[in-house]
């Protein structure tokens, strides 16, 4: 924890937004106060809360940026539509000019032919009125001054034509007033400025268009790089990151193979250390024994009885001690003998082991109650083993009675799992050591009342447990007791 | 005809020794029995060198070997015995204290031909020795003597 702790500076630093600096000399307070924050954080957090911030970053710029192209699609539609707008107007200009000198030369000569342009020209004129209004329907301002020069445009083509009415009726004298000036003279001046505004206005936008572009561009560029700087910390650090954590883990695979070795070591000085055991140790007990028998027999009837109980006892006392040692070694080989697994069958199981006891069994009278039992998945020697003990401790702590009552039995309570029991109407024990029963080396009876050296039970415990199993007892003084153990069913499919 | 025929005893413990010897005794073959204080001069017995070059060079009727001894053990005695095709003929008996899988395995795996495990108790560790010591050293008929050069 502590090195992945010691790595935050490295990698959220370059995310995090200047978090606390100690030599910050702007308030410092707050700083410090972030930094408390920070450090409540684990390092999960603290990556997390970094690639948050660069993602927001990231997700922000793009959408300034989005924005911003988007203006910049508007602008230049606006741009096509501006210089649209300023060629119309020339356009219509120009026609409404020469609808002017077309009608003004028509008054004066009265040729026909002139009036060719003004008819086209008004037959043109709503066509250029509808493109007028739509280009300028996004402008308030402009779209009033298109309509006072709508007004204007059909006042002077009503004027015009008016005139030519008037010259067609009476001659030229008719309209001699009008033949040099043309009959709207203050329509025409007045088009010309409303032209002139229409088009200096429109100049004037789209001058203000293209600076606004230009400025959102350059801004975009900036908040592009930006970003990009952005995503090549977020790379960076994710690239640190992965490249740290390979690197943990590497770490902790050689470490777990340098323990796996230890373990392995250990084992084999254990089993060398047991193999000691079971040879040196037995040794010297061996010629205990053996030099109190040779004692015995050299000394022969010189001995008094007392000292020949002396040599029984010293005697006796070795094979304990053997007996002990012998017990004490099958108990270590349980805990690391390699286990089968196969399917076994309890009943044939009991069956062996009471065979294997026949000898405790002559000159007893027991009644016993077998069960059918049923098929476990485990280790069959091991297994054997767990019912020789509770069997012969069962034997054992009948021996007071006349006629010893012996009932195994199973009760399977779930599809995977039995639960078998030994009983017996034994001498039974105090429920309040029942916790001591299954302990190595505990005996709940002094060694002149039951003879044993307290392995059974532990190694009843150490094989059950071993299955998968548990191990409890029930029992009560002087009315016998129960030994349960539960074990995993043999799987219905093989 | 059977009666010259030594029995070699490895055992580096010599209050073992004196043990299988007290219980040899009560059958009356003690005399036949020599006894080796570590697989070295087990081997140099075998062989006749050493402190037995001057021995007569026949092979002993059985050897009773202990496992764990200094400088050469019990195992490796065997190994060589069974490697040897003068002395692989002799019966060896592995007579210890170890219950071990492996030294068992093992023993069986490079040729003995018995593996007797040493009581604690005494009279059963005189039962299992008198009855070795009679079995192997009166009863079995041990190899001729040459038969080993016979394929």
């Amino acid at each position: 924890m502590e090195s992945l702790a010691q790595e935050h500076p490295d990698t959220s630093v370059p995310v995090q937004p200047e978090p606390a600096s100690d030599s910050s000399p702007v308030s410092p307070p707050k700083a410090n106060r972030l930094k408390e924050l920070f450090a409540y954080w684990s390092i999960e957090q603290r990556v997390l809360a970094g690639f948050g911030l660069v993602f927001a970053g990231i997700v922000v710029i793009s959408a300034i940026s989005y924005r911003n192209t988007s203006v910049l699609i508007e602008n230049s539609r606006l741009d096509s539509k501006s210089h649209e707008l300023v060629q119309l107007l020339s356009s219509v200009e120009e026609a409404l000019a020469a609808a002017e000198s077309g009608h003004r030369r028509y008054l004066v000569t009265g040729d026909e032919s002139y009036l060719k342009s003004y008819r086209s020209t008004v037959e043109q004129m709503p066509e250029y009125l509808r493109y007028l209004r739509g280009l300028t329907s996004e402008g308030a301002e402009q779209r009033d001054r298109v309509e006072a020069l709508e007004r204007l445009i059909s006042r002077q083509l009503k004027a015009e034509a008016g005139a030519i009415v008037q010259r067609e009726k009476r001659g030229y004298e008719g309209v001699r007033h009008l033949a040099l000036s043309g009959a709207a003279k203050t329509e025409i001046e007045e088009i010309h400025r409303l032209v002139t505004e229409l088009d200096t206005a429109e100049q004037r936008v789209l001058h203000a268009r293209v600076e606004e572009s230009a400025g959102s561009t350059k801004n975009t560029i900036s908040l592009l790089g930006l970003g990009a700087f952005l995503q090549l910390v977020l790379l960076a650090s994710v690239y640190f990151l992965i490249h740290h954590d390979v690197a943990e883990r590497r770490r902790v695979a050689a470490e777990l193979q340098s323990r796996g070795e230890l373990l392995l070591a250990a084992n084999k000085e254990l089993e060398s250390f047991s193999y000691s055991v079971s040879h040196d140790l037995r040794a010297p007990l061996r010629h205990i024994d053996g030099y109190a028998a040779l004692l015995s027999k050299a000394a022969g009837d010189t001995l008094n009885d007392k000292a020949r109980r002396y040599l029984q006892t010293i005697s006796g006392s070795a094979k304990q001690m053997g007996q002990l040692i012998d017990d004490l070694l099958v108990f270590s080989r349980m805990g690391r003998q390699d286990m089968l697994r196969t399917t076994v069958n309890l009943d044939q199981l009991v069956k062996t082991a009471l065979h294997d006891l026949r000898l405790d069994l002559q000159g007893r009278t027991i009644s016993w109650t077998i069960h059918p039992l049923p098929n476990v998945s485990g280790d069959p020697a091991m297994l054997r083993q767990v019912f020789m003990n509770l069997i012969s401790n069962a034997l054992k702590f009948t021996t007071t009675r006349t006629e010893a009552k012996i009932e195994i039995g199973a009760v399977t309570k779930s599809s995977s799992e039995t639960e078998v029991f030994v009983r017996d109407n034994g001498v039974g024990f105090d429920m309040q050591y029942a916790h001591k029963l299954f302990g190595v080396f505990q005996r709940l009876h002094r060694n002149d009342e039951f003879e044993g050296t307290g392995i059974g039970l532990a190694n009843v415990r150490r094989i059950i447990h071993r299955h998968g199993g548990r191990t409890w007892a029930e029992g009560a003084l002087n009315q016998g007791a129960t030994f349960y153990f539960s074990l995993p069913l043999e799987r219905s499919v093989r | 005809m059977t009666t010259v025929k030594p029995i070699l005893l490895a055992e580096d413990n010599p209050r073992d020794a004196e043990l299988a010897l007290a219980a040899m005794e009560e059958q009356h073959i003690a005399d036949k029995v020599v006894v080796c204080r570590d697989g070295a001069e087990a081997l140099d017995y075998l062989y006749c060198r050493g402190i037995f070059a001057a021995r007569l060079p026949n092979n002993p009727a059985v050897v009773f070997l202990d496992l764990k001894m200094p400088k050469v053990d019990g195992l490796e005695v065997l190994r060589t015995i069974k490697n040897d095709v003068n002395l692989k003929p002799i019966p060896v008996v592995m007579l210890t204290s170890s219950r071990e899988e492996s030294d068992l395995a093992q023993s069986y795996a490079l040729g003995a031909n018995a593996y007797v495990v040493k009581p604690v108790e005494f009279h059963q560790f005189i039962t299992a020795v008198k009855e070795l010591g009679v079995f192997w050293g009166v009863i079995n008929e041990p190899p001729p003597e040459g038969s080993e050069s016979i394929k």
